[in-house]
């Protein structure tokens, strides 16, 4: 586990195919869309990493009165972005997991469990996790996702990890084994590629 | 869902029709008590004293103060700073079906420096009694909600104390979510009186403590019940009171002081403030700590709100406008009631997860010292019928 990193949050809720975790302030970059995390799961002996698709802010009554109020003081406003509780709810999807030093593409044994600290994915390990193209079948199949702004999202960050010289041909390649699933749907497939490109 | 709505229909018609007779009642009566007002102020405060003392020792109600009962008082400025602290508590009773016996106060408390821009400093105290001398006390008996509640109100009261303390440079209001007079020793039969009279000897010297600190202090009643100076007006119709008569008879039975003070004070106005007859109030008395009160319209829709204030505020100028402005200034972004004791309350709160999760600790710490904590088995049946939440992707 990689322990020095601080933890985006913990987990609140999970099944094997993904999970939801809250965090009481939102760091300025973490959790993002499209960022690949990663939680403990059966005791450490596995690490799901997951992969976030969904982030919100819970819903408040007293913000919302203080909202519509209008004529806040400086010490509400402050209390209020500084003090209160406001828990962001971010969603991961599952893409795989880690055990004894293997990646494995598919979903693991057992969810983690709740309160299990999740944790970024180190950028060393989203390098490692995304040389191999076979975490895609699991976001493709994932039903009511935003999946291709989150393959998006999710590939240029694993470009990132490469020297400049080699992230186009890293995109390239992956527009290819997305080409794979999209052959049906080639407008998808060219907004994806589009994508890819800004 | 477990109850059946299709029964209960007659009964919510019933309850709406009472609900409707009470209140047609209530207006032939109210314009009735406004005259009243205005004629007791033409008696004065000496003969309305005099027809009090001919009511007699059981008489309950507002005695008049040096200021006019028929006057209202305009909001006063506010100050440039000031500090404006508020606390609030919460409880977990003991439960003889949980794993073990405690009980468990949790006070939250907010000081907001008015005017500097900075971010307030919250707390969230909480404290565990699970010792015999806390759990059984004098008696022997289980502590019951009537005690652990009146040391929640003490321990509000320290930590009110304990943060004016710390506050300098600047005037300071505290804010309880309550009235002042200690409520459990308002209930409290002989049987345990000499407990109670520890605890109200403790909330009384933390009163001191905050009178010697300088601020000042305000306990806020929100739509508030009670019919005190209904009971005074009352004196004005009976010049010669019947000691014997009971409240039952009053000529404004079902009125009640904030109906009355929503048709006289605008936003923002106060009435004049008047003394509390509860018998509690002369040990208050005693250590100079008389409580009064007085019926304020915070804002929004008729929003009367009943504040009490120790002798020592009510008879200082500069404090009585840090409660009178102050609670009006907290008050308008949370619809009439003040934002600090809507956050106390927030940060005092003790919810069934935090319950929950706070149980799941005592059976683990049971578990390390070898003991095998259980829940009764009616506990046990409650969470097999509970809702649960399922995760979806």
């Amino acid at each position: 586990m990689v322990v020095t990193q601080v933890p985006i949050g913990r987990v609140t809720r999970c099944s094997t195919r993904g999970f939801v975790g809250a965090v009481r302030l939102p760091e300025p970059d973490i959790p993002a869309f499209g960022g690949f995390c990663v939680v403990e799961t059966q005791h450490g002996q596995a690490r799901v990493i997951g992969l976030i698709y969904d982030l919100s802010i819970e819903d408040d009554e007293l913000a919302r009165q203080m909202a519509s109020a209008g004529d806040l003081s400086r010490e509400q406003l402050a209390d209020a972005q500084t003090n209160r509780q406001v828990p962001l709810e971010f969603s991961a999807l599952t893409v795989g997991f880690a055990r004894e030093g293997t990646y494995h593409y598919t979903l693991p044994p057992q969810p983690p469990l709740t309160l299990a600290e999740v944790y970024p994915l180190d950028v060393n390990e989203v390098h490692s996790f995304t040389e191999r193209f076979d975490f895609l079948p699991l976001i493709f199949g994932a039903d009511r996702l935003p999946v291709d702004d989150l393959l998006a999202a999710a590939l240029k960050q694993a470009s990132l990890t490469y020297p400049e010289k080699q992230r186009l041909p890293y995109l390239v390649q992956a527009g290819r084994e997305c080409a794979r699933f999209m052959a049906a749907d080639l407008n998808r497939l060219e907004n994806l590629i589009r994508s890819l490109q800004t | 869902m477990s109850l059946r709505f299709p029964q209960l229909l007659t009964q919510i018609e019933g309850l709406g029709e009472s609900a409707a007779r009470r209140a047609a009642e209530a207006a032939r009566k109210l314009p009735v008590a406004l005259r009243s007002i205005d004629e007791a102020q033409r008696i004065g405060r000496d003969e309305l004293t005099n027809r009090i003392r001919r009511a007699g020792e059981r008489w309950r109600g507002a005695h008049p103060t040096d200021e006019p009962v028929n006057v209202v008082f305009g909001l006063p400025p506010h100050p440039s700073r000031l500090n404006v602290i508020g606390a609030d508590g919460s409880q977990i009773l003991p439960d003889r079906h949980a794993p073990a016996l405690y009980f468990l106060i949790n006070i939250g408390s907010i000081l907001i420096e008015q005017g500097t821009g900075s971010a307030p400093r919250t707390a969230s105290e909480a404290g565990v009694f699970y010792d015999d001398a806390d759990l059984y006390g004098d008696s022997g008996d289980l502590a019951s909600p009537a005690w652990i509640n009146g040391k929640r109100d003490v321990a509000e009261m320290e930590t009110l104390a304990r943060l004016a303390e710390s506050c300098s440079g600047a005037p300071t209001l505290a804010l309880l979510d309550n009235g002042l007079l200690l409520w459990l020793a308002l209930q409290a039969g002989d049987q345990h009186r000499k407990a109670v009279d520890r605890l109200l000897a403790e909330y009384l010297q933390h009163l001191t403590r905050l009178r010697a600190s300088g601020v000042a202090v305000a306990g806020l009643v929100d739509r508030p019940r009670s019919a005190d100076v209904l009971a005074l007006l009352a004196l004005v119709l009976a010049p010669e009171p019947d000691p014997e008569s009971s409240p039952a008879i009053s000529p404004y039975r079902g009125l009640t002081d904030r109906a009355l003070f929503a048709e006289r004070l605008e936003p923002g106005q106060r009435s004049a403030r008047f003394v509390d007859s509860s018998p509690v109030n002369r040990d208050f008395e005693t250590v100079g700590h008389q409580i009064q009160f007085f019926y304020l319209n915070t804002g929004g829709a008729h929003n009367i709100a009943r504040v009490e204030i120790p002798g020592w505020v009510a008879e200082d100028p500069k404090r009585l406008e840090w409660v009178h402005a102050g609670i009006i200034e907290q008050s308008k972004t949370t619809g009439g009631f003040p934002y600090p004791l809507v956050r106390a309350h927030e940060l005092a709160v003790v919810t069934a997860a935090d319950r929950q999760a706070f149980e799941a600790m005592i059976e683990q710490s049971l578990i390390r010292r070898g003991l095998r904590p259980r829940i009764s088995q009616k506990a046990q049946t409650k969470r097999w019928t509970g809702a649960r939440r399922r995760h979806r992707v």
